[in-house]
């Protein structure tokens, strides 16, 4: 490491400035406002008294400022200053190749992730009809179940009431289901690269088998009502049946390379003669 | 390894001030007059520290009161005081106060100008808020109004009508509540006008909007949010005040109006206020986990969007408090997702703080430490705030202890305790005087510790299905071991912030002197001198990068060649 020559502040220059100068203007305003409120509650004379200074205050701060800002002129002892360190050595944090293996250097498209969460999406739903049908005999029971908070007139429905067709819970249901399969298809094109091995397995029946476990061990907190009425069994079942489906359709698109090392005016899809090759220059 | 030092030509040059010899009446009226921005700043610093205690104590009494059941330490009606004093007096007089004050000291010299954009407005601005506090506590000797009762507001810090109407809250007490915050809301106006403006006009050479120090970031967006949520609490108080004097029925259920009406307006303010207090935290955070790590902040993009995002989001999850008054299913739900919404970039913002962290020289300093706990109690606070915004889950918890114990999260564990650090990291620049560092450290284990005694049980009291503000409780709840357990944590609080005052004061008059840069650090309020001279900086500092002192000190490895 290279010292640096100690230099001591040798050379001291005087020098003026002019800062605003200090003024009671602002507090007497400020007093008088404060009484002018606190008349109110007191006393109308304090209210009287709070204008009086109000009006006071008003006219001294137009005073400090008009015609000419009222201004102190200021001495300024300017020695050469001295910006001093005790740690001069720098460290550069090492990141090896190795070490950005693990971020996702390839990914696939949005649309993958789309496409899978559309895919799931249709295909989680035969199990979740196919439980209505078989337990309560009518498709309308999961819809009901899922897209209840549509139906705002209800109170403490009765199973028949689940069971019936209502549009408003077909509406919000089809609004949930659909933004949520969505999402987690996008989720799942995001994540898919990251998983180190049988990304299908981990993402189809671990990730689901997680995630019933959680909504499983919290649901009786959050909708103790809703708790009641879901078969963990088939919830699970359609869980795994949206993971597999959607990994495979994702698992199938062709890979593309991300653009994290790229410099932010290419992501930006700036072009620049000459930027690339300056920048990793200064690199 | 040597202490070097480096010169560098025409740059930040300062001296330390002159002291004059000055009588105390002399000083004191130098004080009142001044226009200064560092001693606006002090005030409001000393102004907020001053109602901590009161508010503190006020807590404390609160805590005496609830320590077992059927107790009668404090009577029902003051009891109602105190709590509704406690809150106010937290969020307006010195959550807010200080934050701004911080502003006020620090963005000037951060930003390498001499004052702020409109001093005398600085001025205005504190002595309005600083009047509007003492009103407000005037109403305890000036409070009986017309008929002999009242004292001081008892209707709770956010006042919900028709509590709030002559017929159930006689006498001047709500009046004063109202008319105190009208006023101090004015001062708290005019700061943020004068902090938007000192940030877009006001900075050095080479300071572009990019390069500036999160903090003056933060609280330019801060001051943005106030001046959008403080008006409608402003509205909201002046239709009060006309709804029990000239015959107004705005939140009048019987007479037409509506009671919600007021929840609305409130909370419209309420819960981006929440934000207004917690991102200059943030904003603390921002200069200190980088100086206390030896890095740079991580993602400095990323957190002034997160920043902005926050802001945004937080315009629209008001009514997330009034999930009991019976919304419609559609109102419920938007108002949980938007609220889940907040996390994200709440989430973004705690990642980068640890990415920053991460492979760093962290060092343990009381500053430091007081903001490791933020971030660890931040996240726990701001995981219960997701748990309550699931509209059925709070439906079970709304108005219980769960909901104080997660607000008392933030209010205390994120923002009470990144004040401290503040205090601890800033104060020698202010006085030239380090804080005793064992002293701090006692200062922060005694109220991390009395903290999660306290707030960690409230949780539990809460799925116990105790409710806030009551006065006292049935021996037969089984609450009162754990109530006792919250009342003995209060008061391991109480002796950690007497340990805080006492190492305010001492160090003062006996504490090591600073020197102009103690703790190693980037930004320019380091460059002048401690305490800085009333003109900052005499020459104009020039910056090339967000850590300029970064780049003086090292000038072979300087920030503007990777900075974009």
């Amino acid at each position: 490491m290279t010292d640096t020559p100690v230099q001591q502040a040798a050379q001291v220059e005087e020098r003026l400035t002019h800062l605003p100068s200090p003024t009671a203007w602002p507090i007497l305003l400020a007093f008088g406002a404060t009484l002018g409120a606190a008349g109110l509650v007191t006393n109308v004379g304090v209210t009287i008294l709070g204008f009086i200074l109000v009006v006071c205050g008003s006219i001294g701060w137009f005073r400090q400022v008009l015609p000419h800002e009222h201004l102190e002129t200021v001495p300024m002892r300017a020695p050469l200053e001295r910006i001093t360190t005790t740690r001069r050595r720098v460290e550069h944090i090492e990141v090896s190749e190795q070490h950005r293996a693990y971020l996702p250097i390839e990914t696939y498209p949005v649309m993958s992730g789309i496409k899978g969460g559309i895919a799931g999406g249709i295909a989680m739903i035969l199990p979740a009809l196919l439980y209505g049908l078989i337990a309560q005999r009518s498709i309308w029971y999961p819809v009901n179940l899922l897209g209840g908070a549509g139906v705002a007139h209800w109170r403490n429905p009765s199973t028949a009431d689940i069971a019936a067709f209502h549009w408003e819970g077909l509406i919000v249901a089809t609004v949930i289901h659909a933004t949520t399969c969505l999402l987690v298809g996008l989720l799942y094109g995001a994540m898919l690269p990251m998983l180190p091995r049988r990304p299908v397995l981990l993402g189809g029946i671990i990730a689901p088998l997680l995630w019933t476990g959680l909504l499983h061990s919290s649901m009786s907190i959050i909708n103790p009502a809703l708790d009641e009425r879901i078969s963990w069994g088939w919830f699970l079942l359609s869980q795994v049946m949206f993971g597999i489906v959607a990994g495979l359709v994702v698992a199938r698109e062709e890979r593309i390379r991300t653009v994290q090392s790229l410099p932010f005016l290419a992501r930006l899809g700036i072009e620049a003669p000459g930027y690339m090759s300056n920048h990793e220059e200064e690199r | 390894m040597a202490d070097q030092v480096l010169t560098i030509p025409d740059s930040l040059s300062v001296s330390p001030p002159q002291i004059a010899d000055e009588t105390f009446l002399e000083r004191l009226h130098g004080w009142v007059v001044t226009v200064d921005h560092k001693k606006l700043g002090i005030l409001y610093v000393l102004y907020s520290v001053f109602f901590l205690f009161v508010a503190g104590a006020e807590a404390l009494c609160i805590r005496i009161q609830l320590l077992r059941a059927h107790n009668h330490f404090l009577s029902a009606a003051v009891f109602n005081r105190f709590f509704t004093m406690h809150g106010t007096t937290m969020v307006f007089l010195v959550g807010m106060p200080i934050l701004f004050g911080f502003a006020n000291y620090l963005i000037p010299l951060m930003i390498g100008a001499r004052d702020m954009a409109f001093p005398r407005l600085n001025a205005f601005s504190f002595w309005l808020t600083a009047f509007g506090g003492l009103l407000l506590y005037f109403s305890f000797i000036g409070g009986f109004g017309l008929y002999g009762v009242g004292s001081a507001p008892d209707v709770g810090w956010f006042a919900y009508a028709p509590l709030t109407a002559r017929a159930f809250s006689p006498g001047h007490s709500t009046d004063y509540w109202a008319l105190a915050l009208i006023v101090s809301g004015f001062g708290t106006l005019g700061t943020a006008i004068n902090i938007i403006a000192t940030v877009l006009s006001m900075r050095c050479r080479g300071m572009t909007l990019w390069r500036m120090p999160l903090f003056a970031w933060l609280m330019f967006v801060v001051s943005g949010l106030t001046l959008i949520t403080i008006t409608p609490l402003t509205a909201a108080q002046i239709m009060l005040l006309i709804d029990r004097y000239l015959g107004g029925h705005f939140f009048d259920t019987q007479a037409g109006g509506s009671a919600v009406v007021w929840m609305h307006f409130f909370w419209i303010f309420g819960h981006p206020e929440v934000y207004v207090l917690v991102m200059p935290a943030f904003a603390i955070a921002n200069e200190i986990i980088p100086v206390f790590s030896r890095k740079a902040i991580f993602g400095y993009p990323a957190m002034v969007a997160a920043s902005a995002a926050i802001a945004f989001v937080s315009l629209g999850v008001w009514a997330h408090h009034m999930f009991t008054v019976g919304m419609t299913s559609v109102s419920n739900a938007f108002f949980t997702l938007s609220t889940m919404l907040v996390g994200v970039p709440t989430g973004i913002k705690i990642f980068n703080w640890v990415a920053t962290m991460w492979g760093g020289r962290i060092r343990f300093a009381t500053p430091m430490l007081f903001c490791i706990g933020f971030l660890f109690q931040f996240l726990l606070a701001g995981l219960t705030g997701i748990m309550l915004s699931v509209s059925p889950l709070d439906w079970q918890l709304h108005n219980s202890y769960f909901v104080i114990a997660h607000f008392h999260y933030v209010l205390v564990g994120a923002i009470v305790f990144n004040i401290f650090a503040a205090i601890y990291y800033w104060y020698p620049k202010a006085t030239g005087r380090m804080l005793s560092e064992r002293l701090g450290k006692w200062h922060f284990w005694l109220f991390l510790i009395g903290f999660h005694i306290t707030f960690d049980t409230m949780h539990f009291l809460g799925f116990m299905g105790m409710p806030r503000s009551i006065y006292t409780f049935e021996p037969d709840r089984g609450w009162d071991r754990l109530n006792m357990i919250v009342s003995i944590g209060g008061f391991i609080q109480g002796v950690a912030v007497l340990i805080f005052a006492v190492n305010l004061v001492w160090s003062y008059y006996r504490g090591q002197p600073a020197g102009d840069d103690p703790w190693d650090a980037w930004t320019l309020e380091w460059a002048t001198a401690s305490p800085p001279p009333e003109y900052n900086f005499a020459t104009e500092p020039v910056v090339r990068s967000r850590r300029p002192l970064w780049d003086l000190k090292h000038p072979e490895d300087p920030d503007w060649r990777y900075e974009q």
